[in-house]
């Protein structure tokens, strides 16, 4: 997994690609713009982590100018504007996630896994969390390494609380990636495929935050 | 000088008081000419009938009076004839025209006319301190007038100039009616002349007002801005060593955790200017408080969780016209204070629900509450309940609840502290009132 880092402050490049290379990613680095899109159209990474404030140019210029070429390259933008508007429209340029600084490295590290996971090109595509492991590219669940059927929405629920354990995936967030399937969701659809999943895994390993949504806890 | 209105009446007064006197002497003096003219031509006139009267032809008895004095002389110095109140010596020379003389005590007019066909002096006068009497009255009625309409003068002096002056007290009310925040250039519509310099010179002074405190602002937000890729270099070094000293490093644990501090003040700093009044108003919208505190109970599970506390929602799905960030920066300290300041197990509640009179959202926890007398102090900018006993355990800048009020006051929204009534811990309210917001909404349509 190739990682194209534009950050120019050369402290923070420093830093993080050792952090990303200790993690196993083959990460390059550039301090500008320019350079980034020139190093993308020649030598295409996987992945480019953008930082916004460049010296050259804006980060999302450089962005829609990526866009613009045709590439549809994963970029996770870095920055230090926090704002929901600033986040809104890194989006909608093009980003596939935003992680505004400061940030904690595990979370950058994790965002950057869930894009790796989805591109298919790593041979980990296996994620667990205690007795409970998924196997990402053959959709296939595993307790305590036994592996276990799963309905296609119940997988859905348990991929989504599984990449972001540790967090509480809102019934919103839960929802809308069963709709994305295309089918209707009755009011307790959710309810019951988490019924499910707990028969299956063990009643304590999705926990319900009451008003919020569910979570599943890091081992 | 204390009252321009004073100060224009007693001068303007004072100039028409002026203005009248000179016209009143120079009426004076010349209706004094005038009036001896008349007089004169008057004297004449007697002097002619006297003469159609030859003496010794006719006798005349003519009424007594003080005024008029006559003589008649002949030729050759010999007195035919004089009224009672005349001495038997010339009155004047026997010479023809007026002269002013002095007899009898009094001061006279004397004409003195020869007539070449009786060849006899006529001497005819009049007592000219009567005559200026007579003048001083026709003058005096002429200026009075002008003295009894003085204090009406003055009168409509007041009037105008009050109502001259009154746009000063316009202008003053709309500067009183500013608001703090409020620099834009003052509305006040076609300024009289007078006024236009200082109506300019106010609007100078607060459109430098404006840039400099715009300039200030962007400057602590730029700086504040600027200090979040060192604070992320420094994470990630201490990321890296960490991976270097696997064994749970107590120097290592210090540092992060003081990098940490470091930068949650740096981002509560920031709040507070990125919550300026300007930024608010511009991005107000409809929110789903709800749903909000939803996603910040999610972003913030983990933490609670790491404290073993348990966290939930409860209430009705709540809408309000509000600022996404801040409110969502509000919510976020006032979980995290919950948090940070009851003990592991402890369990906090959300709470969004409509009342009578507005939208009420409630953080509930099972911490150990605040003192009595303490709970009026918390809202202090660097304040800690319990001040330096208090630092110990619990990370904190003491900035978070005042931010919280600051955002709330933003929203026009009340808030308050309470002790729980049904067990230990501390409820913070926060109450959006709906008329409000009804406004709000409404401006921000405008906008």
């Amino acid at each position: 997994m190739q990682i194209l880092l534009v950050e120019d402050d050369r402290s923070l490049a420093t830093g993080l690609c050792k952090a990303l290379r200790s993690e196993g990613f083959i990460t390059n680095h550039v301090a500008e713009g320019k350079a980034a899109l020139h190093t993308i159209g020649v030598d295409p990474p996987d992945m480019v982590v953008l930082d916004l404030g460049l010296p050259d140019m804006d980060g999302l210029d450089v962005l829609r100018k990526i866009r613009s070429s045709g590439s549809t390259v994963p970029v996770l933008i870095l920055t230090a504007r926090a704002s929901i508007d600033a986040r809104v429209s890194g989006l909608d340029s093009g980003a596939d996630d935003y992680l505004p600084k400061p940030f904690e490295i595990p979370e950058l590290i994790a965002r950057l896994r869930v894009i790796e996971r989805r591109l298919s090109t790593t041979n980990d595509s296996r994620i667990q969390v205690g007795d409970v492991a998924l196997d990402t590219i053959a959709r296939q669940a595993f307790y305590k390494g036994e592996p276990v059927e799963l309905a296609r929405r119940e997988y859905t629920v348990l991929k989504s609380l599984v990449e972001n354990c540790g967090k509480v995936q809102t019934r919103d967030q839960l929802e809308s990636r069963l709709y994305a399937w295309g089918e209707e969701v009755s009011s307790n659809a959710l309810e019951v495929h988490v019924h499910h999943l707990r028969k299956k895994f063990g009643s304590d390993f999705i926990k319900t935050v009451r008003g919020v949504g569910y979570t599943v806890r890091k081992p | 000088m204390k009252s321009i209105r004073l100060y224009l009446i007693m001068s303007l007064l004072a100039a028409v008081t002026l203005g009248n006197f000179v016209a009143a002497v120079y009426g004076y003096r010349s209706s004094m000419a005038e009036t001896e003219v008349l007089l004169d031509n008057q004297l004449a006139d007697t002097a002619a009938i006297m003469q159609m009267m030859r003496p010794g032809t006719q006798r005349v008895s003519l009424p007594p009076s003080e005024r008029l004095a006559f003589q008649v002389w002949t030729a050759d110095r010999k007195l035919v004839q004089r009224s009672k109140n005349s001495s038997p010596d010339p009155i004047t020379e026997l010479k023809e025209g007026y002269r002013d003389e002095n007899f009898e005590g009094y001061r006279w007019r004397v004409l003195s006319q020869f007539d070449a066909d009786a060849s006899l002096w006529l001497m005819v006068a009049e007592r000219i301190d009567i005559r200026i009497d007579l003048a001083d009255n026709i003058v005096l009625r002429a200026l009075l007038p002008i003295i009894i309409s003085l204090p009406l003068i003055a009168a409509i002096v007041w009037l105008v100039v009050g109502n001259g002056l009154s746009l000063i007290g316009k202008l003053a009310k709309e500067l009183r009616e500013k608001r703090a925040d409020d620099l834009t250039r003052l509305g006040t519509a076609n300024p009289p002349v007078e006024l236009v310099p200082v109506v300019d010179a106010i609007n100078g002074l607060l459109h430098r007002l404006d840039a400099s405190i715009k300039r200030e602002r962007r400057f602590s937000s730029d700086a504040a801005h600027e200090l979040r890729t060192p604070i992320s270099a420094l994470k990630v070094h201490v990321h890296n060593l960490r991976k270097q000293f696997p064994d749970n490093n107590e120097d290592l644990r210090v540092l992060d955790r003081d990098l940490g501090r470091l930068s949650h003040l740096i981002e509560q700093i920031m709040v507070l200017y990125r919550t300026s009044p300007e930024h608010y108003q511009a991005s107000m919208r409809s929110i789903n408080l709800s749903d909000l505190a939803r996603s910040v109970i999610a972003e913030l599970y983990s933490d609670v969780d790491a404290r073993g506390q348990t966290i939930s929602l409860s209430g009705t799905s709540q809408t309000i016209i509000g600022d996404e960030d801040s409110l969502r920066i509000m919510l976020a300290n006032l979980i995290q204070n919950a948090s940070k300041y009851s003990p592991e197990g402890a369990s906090i509640t959300v709470s969004v629900d409509k009342e009578e009179l507005g939208i009420w959202l409630g953080v509930k926890d099972t911490g150990p509450g605040i003192p009595l007398t303490e709970i009026n102090q918390v809202f202090d900018r660097f304040r800690r309940v319990g001040g330096d006993r208090h630092g110990s355990a619990v990370d904190g800048c003491g900035l978070g609840l005042s931010i919280v009020k600051h955002i709330a006051s933003l929203h026009q929204a009340n808030i308050s502290l309470q002790n729980n009534e049904d067990g230990p811990g501390l409820t913070v309210s926060v109450f959006f009132p709906a008329d409000l917001h009804v406004f709000m909404g409404m401006e921000g349509n405008r906008r």
